[in-house]
């Protein structure tokens, strides 16, 4: 099934900006592995960083700029030596980039009945936290609201949402001013790649009751 | 010294000058580059927050990164500002997270957070030259009001609330302005694909 629902072009936009914060940046990139369309579109706008870049008025360097930059033109360049393994391997999470493969991954936390969270370790500071979240068929989440922004990204299984189908790829935007509830879909569990910015709040009795259990 | 005028213009062709520093180590080709390219990135920095100084060693950086990937640089993937633009735009990520851990020196790494494309579905990316037109017409269509929300858009660091301050209205209308722009421009990219 293709995929139906997209970060919006503003987000895509700060992507290829290099704006966004690191954890943002992780969820954004993971629609963007298996959407050629957002790619295409990502791309886009890197081609009008380059305008912008082109078009800025120019600011003065200083005069010994170029013999400066010449002279270090036969420096030695030191290899990388990033650990490029992956962590994860893609059978075990499929769907997610391949830089993300080699973060370290904590364990699988049970949560709720039926549904597990594991965190993902960011190498660089950020205000975003991300984990995966595994919910067995027919789970029911709990209706929930959010203080921040909530990104979501399917990577396997789907849930449906408001009468919609969110499958492999999908992306859901969560805010303050949205209330879900998300049912997971039967024949399989949903794992989802989760970036959430601030506090999620359950809603309803229950949801007051396990809160202080959950804290997610 | 030949002022930059004489050497190059907004329509130099930098894509073989680039490809002549893989091919055979051009330093003149380098220098034609880094004459065009080298202020412009300058300017990129310090509008994105960085001291006079501290955005002269990033265009500095930027420039010898040019001349050490002139190899990478794939003509039929992407337009050579947009190219240049990629790296200053890494290395400015790079050095952003270096001042949150307090100038510790690593290796550089947002480069691999932006190589997404070798997935298993084709991608519908257009040849260079048919691409930049493209944009470049499609930017053309805009209004200036519109392609400066655009244009900040690519210093976002401080987030709206500096561009509504900068471009002195409300901030609900620098995001509804920007939402607009976006969504114009998208229109117009696929009108012309």
């Amino acid at each position: 099934m293709s995929i139906e629902h997209h970060p919006t072009d503003t987000m895509l936009a700060a992507f290829a900006a290099g704006t966004l914060d690191h954890g943002q940046h992780v969820a954004i990139a993971t629609h963007l592995v298996s959407c050629p369309q957002c790619r295409s579109f990502m791309r886009s706008m890197e081609h009008v960083g380059g305008s912008v870049l082109t078009s800025l008025p120019p600011a003065v360097m200083s005069n010994d700029a170029l013999a400066k930059a010449e002279a270090r033109l036969n420096e030695p360049v030191l290899p990388a030596v990033a650990d490029l393994s992956p962590t994860v391997p893609e059978t075990e999470v499929p769907g997610l980039p391949k830089f993300v493969r080699r973060y370290r991954f904590g364990n699988w936390k049970w949560i709720a009945p039926s549904v597990h969270l594991r965190p993902i370790m960011l190498p660089y500071a950020s205000d975003t936290r991300v984990f995966l979240l595994k919910s067995g068929p027919g789970t029911r989440m709990l209706e929930h609201t959010h203080t921040g922004i909530e990104m979501t990204c399917v990577l396997c299984g789907a849930f449906s949402q408001d009468g919609a189908h969110y499958g492999p790829g999908d992306f859901d935007l969560g805010d303050e001013t949205v209330e879900h509830q998300p049912v997971v879909e039967p024949g399989q569990d949903c794992i989802c790649l989760v970036a959430m910015r601030g506090e999620l709040r359950l809603k309803g009795m229950i949801g007051r009751i396990m809160q202080p259990f959950i804290r997610l | 010294m030949p002022s930059e005028s004489e050497l190059a213009t907004d329509r130099t062709e930098w894509g073989p000058l680039i490809r002549s520093i893989a091919t055979q180590q051009d330093r003149t080709a380098f220098a034609v580059l880094f004459e065009y390219f080298a202020p412009r990135i300058k300017a990129f920095m310090q509008r994105s927050g960085a001291s006079e100084a501290k955005a002269e060693e990033m265009a500095q950086e930027t420039m010898l990164a040019v001349w050490r990937k002139a190899g990478l640089f794939d003509p039929a993937s992407s337009g050579a500002a947009a190219w240049i633009f990629t790296i200053a735009r890494n290395l400015r990520i790079d050095a952003h997270r270096r001042e949150r851990r307090g100038g510790v020196i690593e290796t550089s790494d947002a480069e691999i957070e932006f190589q997404i494309d070798d997935s298993p579905q084709p991608d519908s990316r257009l040849a260079a030259a048919q691409s930049e037109e493209r944009i470049r017409s499609a930017l053309a269509k805009l209004s200036a009001d519109q392609m400066r929300v655009v244009e900040l858009s690519f210093f976002e660091e401080k987030a709206h609330a500096e561009i509504a301050k900068i471009l002195g209205i409300p901030l609900g209308t620098v995001k509804s302005r920007l939402r607009l722009a976006m969504s114009r421009l998208r229109t117009l990219l696929s009108e012309l694909s």
